[in-house]
């Protein structure tokens, strides 16, 4: 598999058929004695935003601790719950347990379901 | 059957999104100021824009990726976001001129100023959003923007000169105001073809669920719809040449616009034109607003479909909310509608390359389309037209700022 190509940005889709973001980084474990390997997926936030240039990674961190979900810690996906990569990368998790939907579910339940016909809040 | 059903999404595309305030406005200008002469402008952009369409729609059927699902994967995040910020400014600053399209129908069949339009008018393109699915804004807009054949009645009553119109289909330089002839080329140019249309074909693609099967129908939908919007646009700019050029009006305002309608049909005219931009105008804004949506949804991987539920795809939800209530804005602060529709389509055109260069390399990488990728006459055809269309914005578009 060629990890760049394959991998990098391809859409990320759950056990459900849940659209769940993009691969937005690769987190890599580098032995001294073993072959260097892929441990997680990172989904959005600074990883993302560093790649366009290091310094906005700080800034995408500072935006994110004054509005929306706040949440601390990057979305990573062990690399083990990878089922199959083709034109999409499917996932054997749950979309919403892993923090990936934190922002959807934020804008679902703080804008848009307070507009008339947005939408079942049942489901919460 | 059902495919010859899906041959509304190229009438809707084309009608929707060729015929819009922008193709309105850069013909009838053109036909007023210098008659039939860039009559070329508008075949030449709907030739490329044949040619783009088809490519879109078979980018989906064949890979099952939207163009922005390719480019993202294909060219990465900082390309991609570069491309999206180029694209949104663009696609909002036409979004407000065909906001500012349907404000100024209304003004002229009410009586009421557009800037108390714009809200109302942005509001009720939300609504259709929120509430509405992709086929009632599919086969809604085609329907209603037949209407738009009136400019054929139009320009067939003022009785043309065939042999000057046929003539005209080649490219010939004016005696004089070669500044200006310039810049309205490439705002013609710009006007037929809108990036925003195939973002927007393509997820409707996708979201009717398009394969392999349809590459033939896509090719027919694309050819027949475009030819069909093409043909509309040469209507007005040859109604105009007919019905504004001898008084020597400009189409600085809307109301001297609906003159080229009711010079050929004195009694409905004025009314077959408000209504024209009106439809016309609404499909397109729909489009586009829709288009901004998936860009954003797609490059970003957030789940979206105009038929969920907005709960269900909140942030592309919240995306066109945001844009369209903005896009009211500019208007309200009574910016004038048919400036901002010639700058934005000049801009359309200088920004071509950004939107069309990577999408050739799409086409031609065979990890996505495999023996259906482009062959050299597309490519050639494509790259053509868009090189001239960026070489004139370059040079006309500071000619007309200078020249005021």
């Amino acid at each position: 598999m060629h990890l760049i190509r394959d991998v990098l940005d391809k859409q990320l889709i759950d056990r459900e058929d849940c659209k769940m973001g993009r691969a937005s980084g690769l987190i890599m474990q580098l032995g001294e004695n073993t072959q260097p390997r892929v441990t997680h997926i990172v989904i959005g936030g600074p990883a993302l935003w560093m790649r366009i240039r290091p310094g906005l990674r700080k800034l995408s961190t500072k935006l994110a601790h004054l509005w929306g979900p706040k949440r601390k810690e990057p979305v990573t996906i062990p690399w083990s719950r990878v089922k199959t990569v083709g034109k999409d990368v499917n996932l054997d998790v749950e979309a919403k347990e892993t923090g990936a939907l934190d922002w959807e579910l934020w804008i679902a339940r703080h804008i848009i379901e307070r507009i008339p016909g947005g939408g079942s809040k049942e489901e919460e | 059957m059902k495919k010859i059903l899906q041959l509304t999404l190229g009438i809707v595309t084309s009608v929707g999104g060729f015929l819009e305030i922008g193709s309105v406005t850069t013909a009838a200008q053109a036909g007023a100021r210098f008659g039939y002469q860039l009559l070329w402008a508008i075949l030449l952009g709907t030739l490329c824009l044949i040619f783009l369409i088809e490519m879109s729609g078979r980018l989906a059927a064949v890979s099952k990726h939207t163009i922005v699902d390719a480019m993202r994967e294909r060219f990465g995040f900082p390309f991609f976001f570069f491309v999206l910020i180029g694209m949104v400014i663009v696609a909002f600053l036409v979004l407000v001129a065909e906001l500012g399209g349907i404000s100024f129908a209304l003004q002229i069949l009410t009586g009421i100023r557009f800037p108390w339009w714009a809200l109302p008018v942005s509001l009720l393109v939300w609504l259709l959003m929120w509430k509405g699915t992709f086929s009632l804004i599919e086969n809604g807009a085609s329907l209603l923007g037949l209407v738009t054949i009136s400019f054929v009645v139009a320009a067939f009553k003022l009785g043309p000169d065939w042999s000057s119109v046929g003539s005209s289909l080649i490219p010939s330089l004016p005696d004089s105001d070669k500044a200006n002839y310039g810049f309205l080329a490439v705002s013609i140019l710009g006007a037929s073809i809108s990036p925003y249309l195939m973002y927007f074909y393509s997820s409707g693609a996708i979201e009717d669920k398009w394969d392999r099967s349809y590459i033939t129908m896509n090719r027919i939908i694309a050819g027949f719809g475009m030819t069909f919007g093409g043909f509309l646009s040469m209507a007005v700019l040859v109604a105009a040449a007919l019905a504004l050029r001898p008084k020597g009006l400009q189409v600085d305002t809307f109301p001297q616009a609906a003159l080229l309608m009711t010079t050929a049909l004195p009694r409905w005219g004025f009314y077959l034109f408000a209504l024209s931009m009106l439809f016309a105008c609404f499909g397109a804004a729909l489009e586009i607003s829709l288009a901004i949506a998936y860009f954003f949804a797609q490059g970003f991987g957030w789940s979206w479909s105009e038929d969920l539920e907005p709960s269900q795809d909140a942030r592309f939800a919240f995306v066109y909310t945001i844009i369209i209530l903005l896009a009211a804005v500019p208007l309200m602060l009574r910016v004038d509608p048919i400036k901002v529709t010639m700058l934005s389509m000049a801009l359309t055109s200088a920004s071509l390359p950004l939107a069309i260069v990577p999408f050739l390399f799409l086409m031609n990488d065979p990890i996505y389309l495999g023996k259906h990728r482009n062959g050299w006459i597309s490519n050639a055809v494509v790259a053509i037209v868009i090189l001239i269309s960026f070489v004139l914005a370059i040079i006309s578009i500071p000619l007309q700022i200078i020249g005021g």
